[in-house]
């Protein structure tokens, strides 16, 4: 029985301990927004944070996680109440198939909670260990910039902009 | 809402019930049992407006990333006149309204979604929104003509708002108005226009759901051992370890192999290593990527193939030139990798009518998954509910669908709801593939620079007969006829008589320039590993060996990579076009030291593309720092798709230019996963400039046209970088 905290909730499974934490996620705590896409901690899909550190899951076995805090995707933000990232991501289009964003967003998260004020350079830095197989990069870098531009300058127009709506 | 409306209401209920005249809408996904009252407004098969005003638009076409959600959302808002993020999109199952007008069948690809639909589309909300206006002045008592629309809602004159939902009663018993005018350009509001895509935020924050995400009650998930060669046939195997691992509840053959049924995913991939199995290995396990490349060098030499086309004279247009090129250009076997592996749900719902099936997956062809799982079941096609998901990438990956037919035959053998997922090693190894190829090129040119002669030579496996495969057995009927069949049958027909010659294998050789004498020669010379349509199919290879060997006539010709290419395609006006924007920016560029720069142009899904590349070359590392892309793809749906997806492709093409390749020992792949078959990574990728050109043609494809030209515009710029010509793919300096 391993217990650790999922998005602040304490939780607990009696998965075998070298279960990849994202199996946990998926299979047993039904979060799908945590993808699987390589089991080799090669691409990134996966990526959640552990005490707020971007880690691997599909090869991170859920008993290194015992007693930590886990942040999925779902954690990080909801449609109704997006995180800054989700929302600027959702306002640059920066998704093609989505399937490897919730990823990316976690990545990106992680870096701008370390580095609130990236270079370009240290953002391909940060996010090379996430691909993206229809090619968003471009609009993932424009992206986590503006989100760090804004944070630092309020009066950036980028600022104001967070705050507008997006339907679904 | 008065009193006297609703007796209104009730009035034209009444009457119209009376005199049989009640329309019936096609009602796709309604359970016809539903009180009158209660049911939505059904009017055709795209559309459903409810009581609450909600809008749901059955988009015909499948997601897998291109934004054909957001596009064909477009074009219903535009004429409904509804903003696109407030119509709920949903996927329909199999029906013939959804075939798709230029594929024939209800199949996503080709890059066909918006021209296809364009109008269609367009007309059947147009025709909705007539309706609606129609009933809200039956309803309100007003002239018609004094009544407008405005997102969602019937304004009136005074300025009174009502929603649609108001007035779907009335208008379940009016007719459908056909041919309802459409809105000229000049009202747009939304098409041609700047909107973020309607699923960005959906997908950003984790709630999209993909065919991977389907978890249902009791459901088992799958891992099968597959024979190592394509083709192999299972001998034995012994599972005793592998059934008393934890969580394992069924080890069962099935065609492909064997497969491990467990509760959680996690389990089955343990204990399916833990499986031996035997193989009956076919005779491609005998060939490695030296022997292949063996084969097709000798098939060029020896063989004369089969002329797929040609024009003029071609040995007349040949020995008049004042000059003649020959050249050789190799393209590998590339697999899709689309960052969702294959994975596929199935239930059976046994009952006393018989079984019926259910089936979740993200396909590109809901028909073929249908087809695959009545065959597997024995059961009748219509007694398959397909749920077509969100794809988690495709690229053409998901027109072929074993997985699917994997997890009917699992279902059935185990009696459980089973999900079958593929790891990224089953995806890299047992896949369908982009097929390899060799070709050549022998061009005469003449002293003013215009190409004389152009004889060009494809050797390698072709696509369709291997797609057809998989594909042909889904579609025959097996109880229920089914009109769409004739086409299929047909279609499978043509290909298989043909398949010498097969389009697919030879597209984008010949047909982009003025070449008076040309033939294209096909030579098949395959081995036996699956092949099929990868993102821009033949042209991702083709555009390749074409617009190399175009740098190379300019450099004999002595004229720039442009001038050549405007000299050769004065019939060709649109590529044209693009050609002279990409020749200015070359012409004023001043590239950084170090930097060279170079082009390429193709025309592919009856659109066209012209790229600039920027490379550098320090100590033999390929860095490609920029790439300007011109398009004319006619007019514009949505201007930021159009750039999302010329993004993308050129991504994608990189990675096949910079890093794709697959090869063969004993027959296997050999490439399991991202370590050794590497994907473009951001800190790879280059800046992206899009022009799009303004343009009045009809809309056409951009979902794989901005591939083809980026590996022989990366190629050009590093010969202008190093005087290195690289005419094999993956491109490697020496």
């Amino acid at each position: 029985m391993i217990k650790f905290f999922l998005n602040g909730t304490p939780v607990e499974t009696e998965l075998s301990p070298d279960t990849p934490l994202l199996w946990v996620v998926r299979d047993g705590f039904k979060l799908k927004g945590s993808k699987f896409g390589c089991g080799a901690g090669l691409c990134g899909a996966c990526t959640m944070h552990l005490d707020g550190q971007a880690v691997r899951t599909c090869v991170l076995p859920v008993s290194a996680v015992a007693g930590k805090e886990i942040t999925t995707i779902e954690g990080l933000g909801k449609p109704g109440e997006p995180h800054p990232l989700q929302r600027e991501w959702a306002k640059l289009s920066v998704p093609q198939c989505g399937y490897c964003q919730s990823g990316q967003v976690m990545s990106a998260a992680a870096l701008l909670e370390q580095n609130p004020n990236p270079s370009p350079e240290e953002v391909e830095a940060a996010m090379a260990g996430n691909i993206c197989r229809c090619g968003c990069y471009p609009r993932i870098k424009q992206a986590i910039l503006n989100v760090a531009g804004a944070e630092n300058d309020a009066t950036d127009p980028v600022a104001a902009d967070l705050a507008y709506e997006v339907t679904v | 809402m008065s009193t006297a409306r609703l007796s209104r209401r009730l009035f034209i209920k009444a009457s119209a019930a009376a005199s049989g005249g009640l329309v019936v809408g096609f009602g796709l996904g309604v359970p016809a049992a539903a009180a009158a009252n209660g049911r939505p407004l059904a009017p055709n098969a795209f559309i459903e407006i409810n009581h609450d005003n909600e809008i749901i638009f059955y988009c015909p076409r499948d997601e897998m990333g291109q934004g054909v959600d957001h596009g064909l959302a477009t074009l219903v808002a535009e004429e409904l006149d509804v903003p696109p993020a407030a119509l709920e999109v949903r996927r329909p199952s199999v029906n013939e309204a959804f075939v798709n007008p230029d594929m024939g069948m209800q199949i996503t690809g080709g890059s066909t979604a918006v021209k296809a639909h364009f109008l269609p589309l367009r007309q059947a909300a147009a025709d909705v929104r007539a309706l609606v206006l129609d009933a809200a002045a039956l309803d309100l008592q007003l002239a018609r003509d004094t009544l407008n629309t405005l997102d969602g809602y019937v304004v009136t004159a005074t300025g009174d708002r009502y929603p649609y939902g108001d007035f779907i009663d009335v208008a379940k018993d009016l007719d459908l108005p056909e041919n309802t005018p459409l809105k000229p350009a000049a009202q747009f509001k939304y098409i041609g226009k700047e909107f973020p895509r309607i699923d960005g935020l959906s997908k950003s924050t984790g709630t999209a759901l993909y065919g991977v995400d389907i978890d249902l009650p009791d459901m088992h998930r799958a891992v099968v051992l597959r024979c190592p060669v394509a083709g192999g046939e299972l001998q034995s195997f012994d599972a005793s370890l592998a059934s008393a691992m934890p969580g394992v509840t069924d080890v069962v053959e099935v065609t492909a192999g064997v497969a491990v049924v467990a509760q959680h995913f996690w389990q089955a991939k343990q204990a399916a290593a833990k499986v031996e199995v035997e193989w009956d290995l076919p005779e491609l396990a005998s060939v490695d990527t030296a022997r292949l490349k063996r084969d097709y060098s000798a098939a060029l030499t020896n063989e004369s193939g089969v002329s797929a086309s040609s024009a003029g004279d071609l040995e007349a247009g040949m020995s008049g030139a004042s000059a003649t090129l020959e050249s050789e250009y190799w393209a590998p076997y590339l697999a899709h990798a689309p960052m969702e592996p294959m994975n596929a749900v199935v239930r059976i719902n046994r009952g006393g009518e018989g079984d019926k099936a259910e089936v979740w997956s993200g396909t590109q062809a809901p028909m073929i998954d249908q087809g695959l799982v009545a065959r597997a079941l024995g059961i009748s096609r219509n007694d398959v509910t397909v749920y077509p998901m969100l794809m988690g990438g495709a690229f053409g990956r998901r027109g072929t669908l074993t997985h699917v037919t994997e997890a009917a035959e699992i279902a059935k053998a185990t009696d459980k709801t089973i999900q079958v997922i593929w790891t990224r090693e089953d995806d890299l190894r047992h896949g369908v593939y982009r097929p390899a190829s060799l070709m050549r090129i022998r061009a005469g040119l003449d002293s003013g620079g215009s190409i004389s002669g152009w004889q060009a030579t494809r050797v390698g496996g072709n696509m369709m007969p291997d797609t057809l495969g998989v594909m042909g057995p889904a579609l025959v009927p097996n109880f229920i006829p089914n009109g769409l069949i004739n086409f299929a049958a047909a279609a499978a027909e043509k290909a298989y008589a043909d398949w010498t010659v097969d389009y697919s294998s030879i597209e984008g050789l010949v047909e982009d320039y003025d070449l008076p004498n040309s033939e294209v020669v096909h030579i098949t010379v395959d081995h036996g590993l699956p092949l099929t349509f990868w993102r821009a199919v033949g042209h991702s290879y083709t555009a390749f060996a074409k617009e190399s060997m175009m740098d190379e006539l300019a450099e004999q010709a002595g004229l720039s990579p442009a001038e050549l290419r405007l000299q050769n395609s004065q019939q060709n006006p649109r590529l044209a076009a693009l050609i002279r924007l990409a020749g200015e920016q070359m012409e004023n560029a001043s590239p950084a030291p170090g930097h060279a720069l170079g082009m390429a142009a193709h025309g592919s899904f009856s659109s066209y593309v012209a790229q600039v590349a920027e490379v550098s070359a320090e100590g033999g590392n390929i860095r490609v720092h920029k790439v300007t892309c011109y398009v004319d793809c006619g007019q514009v749906v949505n201007p930021d798709i159009v750039r999302a997806q010329m993004e993308g492709a050129i991504m994608f093409g990189l990675t096949a230019a910079l890093h794709g390749k697959l090869e063969l020992k004993d027959g296997a792949v050999v490439e399991g996963n991202f370590h050794n078959y590497p994907i473009l990574r951001i800190n790879e990728s280059p800046e992206v400039e899009v022009v799009i050109i303004d343009s009045n043609e009809a809309p056409t494809g951009v979902g794989e046209p901005g591939l083809p030209p980026i590996a022989p515009a990366v190629a050009n710029a590093l010969y202008a970088a190093t005087g290195q010509r690289l005419r094999s793919l993956p491109l490697e300096l020496a």
